[in-house]
């Protein structure tokens, strides 16, 4: 782009929707006094860009051949793109080939495998939190500055780890249900607490659901995020129990107004101080005198089940019914395959969940190996969100491990709406068509393709595509097409969302070949060569095509 | 047809492609050029002032015992404000619109809320903007929602113009269709057009694939489109365009001025929302209040003599809106809290002058101790669809799910007779199933009886069925289509009644 630059102060400088700016806090946390300093805090805090939620309900698909295994004959390159790129926020040339020169239970494998568990950002994250009524107002000011700081090196540090992951489901995993419980740190306050909930997910992203939801749901992210903290037995908050309901566990229409009032009644009596909970986790059970005095441990009837129950009864409840398994299996094919389900698919995988008693693992490789998940009517239906488009982008082409400017990716997702941490309400991205508009498509390109020249404005950047690299990575001189070609090939497969077709793999080529001939274009052709500038070119103009936004 | 005849003129036809860019069909490019349906060429300006304007700060009960008992440091004296009337005076930051009111281009329309009001300024905007009521949620606008009524294909069949021009750099809510947003960002044409073509390569070269990716593919590239030639329309406008008076130096003031500039450069855009931020005066009020009055006024003022020395105003409304009005009382912050109801303000020559309302009472107040509203917002916006924009009533009741009274601020209502498009004289329900295999039905409503003739196209336009074609009584009747000798993919069944023809996208999937 030539002529004015555009400054960050252009982009960011924009009085966004007051709606952007203070959301959803209480007024008493942590108490009435820091959550007053907290408010005008934050008021001062760029803005994040929430997207607009959608409300359209899709009609169910009908895309045949459902759940048979992909056969052997069917794994190659591009099956490989496709779920490389579905599983992960994208990959490079080389994961691709390598993939397709294993076999897809070997990649399965490997993709379900757990990293294991990295080191957290900072001591901090057992921090005790101070004893607020002690502090001044200068005081509190400085710890939430601190928070501040704190929050953007969390958010900073899990970026980095989806962004140089090996090939493992784990933080793609980690973020989809980062926006299945969605909790956002503007209201949890505690950094610490956003911490834990993510070493959480972290830990059992791929493993038991019933231990995930227990896990979540008496962490104090939680606790805070949904009010469950200080709700008394005389006055319970419904907030938790709605949602838990509604967007965690059964789905709308699966239970009454009634069943929202008992849970909640069991939901009574769990604290936290923002780092523990009176929550006992091996006996399932709280604790302290919180707990005694706030729970109400009378007669409850929710579901058609009448007990004492308490949090963990509800939840074991919620479990029994066959419809949690089918909520959850849609909202697993809605984020990695398509988001209108297909319902005769939604029920095998509902009923794989059931069969291995809630185990999350099966139901990813029944739906990864499935001819369903691979079914060409599928591929490119998704649209990209902007982790993908930017993190895919960097790892596609290897960039992963250079030093970025300040804040950077941060300040791109608070621009494009996807900051982790901070989804825009407790329904989570609602992602597809609502990530493109007049606005976001254009920025999109604009900060993909500073990749290319590193004039990015957000920073310049240090790192940027080394054509020469990608060309070689790319090449294989066993192969009978000109390399000219094979890069045109491997470029739209690794690049694009659907098939290349005949016209543009011509202005493709067009581009890369600048009039010569195909087999004109060299692959030792020496680094001042002009042929590399015009692969830079044709990079350009890949990621300013729309297929580009598509996975 | 027999399915080999039908591959080998498919066949012939992708040879052929090349040559024949025009049958392509589901091109936007090609297909016949962009709808112009919009036929008011008047235009609604919409300044939001956001975070809750103190109206009663505003439009000042000069004669009421109870504001100034409420109000012991904040209270505007008589004598500081402007006068109007008996009870009623203008804050002194409103004297750069006093020639406006004087010369009958303006309306105060008073006590502007909607029931069982909301105090928070998210849920209260988004009141405003969805146009629900406080205890329903519309995950779209209540502009987007007319604009869908006037285009239901956008972003296909788009019109020649942005339907809307924003300032905020995030799409609002207020803009929102069901499936994308008609909002452009224009807070520089020059640098958003540098983005825009920079980023920009045409897209239409070939047809989509017939997958649900080509479908998405469809709607990127149109989105793409759009915003690509929105870009180059707005940046004409502004290029062309031009002020005629200096402007303050304000945020809103700059707003303005690029609004001129647009309008007087041709750009025939309905919808312009502007916003003023920092209306949330919870401390310290007086002077912040005093200072964002006097910019939005000063800017208003010299953005209507602007419009009149370019010979537009009587094309233009402007109309102020805030989430909600501030308490009675004032706080122990020198500030006030979140309130309910205020005072919206109208400007253009084409308004009914003076006051609609009373002066809100300050001894009747709701449980909690505010204003009770006078007028229900979706009200005010009725009037803005009917008598502005002179739309049905029809199109306003669907906009908000009922009818809304209006208030006669508008003193020449436009009137628009155009056929309503909903109900056409027709209707086709859409087919189910869709994706379909082998057969998918299709349901006509017809209002009288008329000769109908139903084809079925394939992705290229050409026609592989020809169903009916027949004439076809009052009621409605169902056509089934049966795919079973076809090959799979995208088809278009078209339904033709007296030359208006409807089409739908359907999907064959074995």
């Amino acid at each position: 782009m030539t002529g004015k630059r555009i400054s960050r102060r252009s982009f960011l400088g924009i009085d966004l929707d007051e709606k952007n700016k203070v959301s959803h806090l209480n007024p008493n946390w942590p108490t009435p006094k820091v959550a007053t300093i907290y408010k005008n805090f934050l008021r001062d805090k760029t803005p994040v860009y929430r997207p607009n939620a959608s409300n359209i309900k899709h009609k169910p698909i009908y895309v045949p051949s459902s759940t048979h295994v992909l056969p052997t004959v069917d794994w190659n390159k591009e099956t490989a793109a496709h779920l490389l790129k579905r599983v992960l926020s994208g990959v490079s040339y080389a994961e691709i080939n390598n993939a397709a020169n294993q076999s897809l239970s070997e990649i399965i494998n490997q993709i379900l495998l757990d990293l294991p568990i990295p080191d957290p950002p900072g001591e901090w994250v057992t921090e005790e939190p101070p004893a607020w009524d002690t502090l001044s107002e200068d005081e509190i000011l400085i710890i939430l500055e601190l928070y501040n700081e704190r929050m953007y090196t969390l958010i900073d540090w899990w970026i980095l780890r989806m962004t140089q992951s090996p090939l493992s489901m784990t933080e793609s995993m980690t973020l989809f249900w980062h926006d299945h419980f969605a909790t956002a740190h503007s209201k949890v306050f505690y950094p610490q607490a956003m911490y834990e909930q993510n070493a959480i997910i972290r830990e059992h992203c791929m493993g038991n659901f019933k231990t995930l939801l227990r896990k979540i749901t008496f962490g104090p992210a939680m606790l805070i995020w949904l009010d469950t903290h200080g709700s008394k037995k005389w006055h319970p908050n419904e907030n938790f129990g709605r949602e838990l309901l509604e967007l965690f566990t059964l789905g709308v229409d699966n239970y009454t107004q009634n069943d929202i009032e008992e849970a909640s009644r069991a939901f009574t009596g769990y604290v936290t101080n923002g780092l523990i909970a009176n929550y006992d986790y091996e006996n399932e059970v709280g604790w302290g005198i919180w707990w005694d005095d706030w729970h109400d441990f009378e007669e409850k009837t929710f579901l058609n089940q009448t007990g004492n129950w308490t949090g963990d009864d509800i939840i074991n409840i919620i479990l029994e019914q066959e419809v949690t398994a089918q909520f959850l299996s849609r909202k697993i094919y809605e984020w990695f395959v398509y988001e209108a389900p297909s319902e005769e698919f939604i029920d095998e995988m509902a009923h794989i969940m059931r069969e291995n008693n809630y185990e999350i693992k099966p139901v990813l490789e029944f739906l990864f190996t499935s001819e369903h998940f691979f079914n060409p009517a599928l591929r490119g239906a998704k649209i990209r969100n902007p982790i993908s488009v930017i993190q895919g982008t960097v790892r596609q082409f290897e960039l992963e491990n250079y030093t970025y400017p300040d804040l950077f990716f941060l300040q791109i997702h608070h621009f494009l709406g996807m900051l982790p941490l901070e989804p825009p309400d407790v329904s989570g991205w609602s992602g597809y068509r609502t990530w493109i508009n007049s606005i976001s498509l254009p920025i999109r390109k604009l900060l993909t393709t500073s990749f290319i020249d590193g004039n990015s404005p957000f920073g310049q950047l240090d790192g940027t595509i080394d054509v020469i690299a990608l060309a070689n990575s790319m090449y294989n001189s066993d192969e009978a097409d000109y390399a000219s070609i094979q890069i045109v090939h491997n470029c739209s497969l690794m690049l694009f969302g659907i098939p290349l077709s005949e016209s543009m793999e011509n202005d493709l080529l067009a581009i890369l070949l600048d009039g010569a001939e195909p087999y004109d274009w060299s692959i030792d052709a020496p680094d001042n060569d002009g042929q590399w500038n015009r692969l830079r070119d044709m990079l350009r103009f890949m990621m300013k095509k729309p297929e580009f936004q598509l996975s | 047809m027999k399915r080999r005849d039908f591959i080998k003129s498919s066949i012939a036809l992708s040879l052929l492609g090349k040559q024949i860019p025009l049958l392509a069909f589901n091109r936007p490019k090609y297909l016949p050029k962009r709808s112009t349906q919009w036929e008011s060429d008047r235009i609604l300006i919409l300044i939001k002032l956001n975070g809750g304007n103190d109206g009663l700060n505003t439009i000042i009960p000069i004669n009421n015992d109870i504001y100034y008992q409420n109000r012991s440091n904040l209270a505007i004296n008589p004598s500081d404000a402007i006068f109007i009337n008996e009870e009623t005076g203008f804050h002194p930051s409103m004297l750069p619109i006093m020639d406006l009111y004087q010369n009958e281009q303006m309306s105060i329309i008073q006590g502007v809320g909607y029931p069982n009001p909301n105090l928070s300024h998210f849920r209260s905007s988004d009141i405003w903007v969805t146009g629900s009521d406080s205890e329903s949620h519309l995950n779209t606008g209540w502009l987007g929602r007319l604009f869908s009524l006037e285009y239901p294909d956008y972003p296909d069949n788009a019109p020649e113009f942005p339907l809307a021009i924003q300032f905020n750099s995030a799409n609002l809510l207020e803009f929102q269709m069901e499936e994308t947003n008609a909002g452009n960002m224009v807070f520089d044409p020059e640098v958003m057009y540098q983005i825009v073509t920079g980023n920009y390569v045409p897209s239409e070269n070939d047809p989509p694939p017939e997958s649900f990716g080509g479908n998405e593919l469809s709607f990127i590239r149109e989105v793409d489109m759009n915003t690509f030639e929105y870009s180059g329309v707005i940046y004409d406008s502004a290029m062309n365009g031009s002020t005629t008076v200096d402007y303050p130096n304000s945020d809103i003031a700059t707003q303005l001025a690029l609004t001129s500039k647009l309008i007087s450069g041709g750009l025939n855009t309905p919808v312009y929302r502007l916003s003023q931020g920092g209306f949330d005066t919870h401390a310290n009020q007086s002077g912040a209040h005093a200072t964002l009055l006097s910019d939005v006024f000063e800017a208003i003022q010299v953005f209507m003599s602007d419009l009149e020395n370019q010979g537009l105003k009587d094309r233009v409304l402007v109309v102020t809106t805030s989430e909600f009005g501030r308490r009675v009382g004032e706080n122990y912050s020198n500030g006030t809290d979140h309130g309910t109801s205020g005072p919206m303000m109208v400007f253009g020559s084409e308004v009914v002058p003076g006051f609609f309302g009373n002066q809100p009472s300050l001894s009747e107040l709701d449980q909690n101790g505010n204003l009770l509203n006078q007028f229900d917002f979706r009200q005010l916006y009725s009037s803005l669809i009917t008598d502005w924009f002179g739309l049905s009533s029809n199109i306003a009741e669907t906009v908000f799910k009922s009818p809304f009274e209006t208030i006669p601020f508008i003193q020449s209502p436009l009137s628009i007779h155009k056929p309503i498009p909903i109900p056409a004289t027709f209707r086709v329900e859409p087919a189910f199933p869709n994706p379909f295999n082998p057969s998918t039905q299709i349901q006509i409503h017809l209002p009288k009886s008329a000769p109908v003739i139903i084809r079925l196209l394939d992705s290229r336009g050409m026609e592989v069925q020809t169903h009916q074609r027949c004439i076809l009584t009052e009621g409605n009747h169902s056509f089934t289509f049966n795919g079973q000798e076809l090959a799979s993919g995208l088809y278009f069944i078209q339904v033709d009644v007296e030359g208006t023809a409807l089409t739908q996208k359907v999907t064959l999937l074995k």
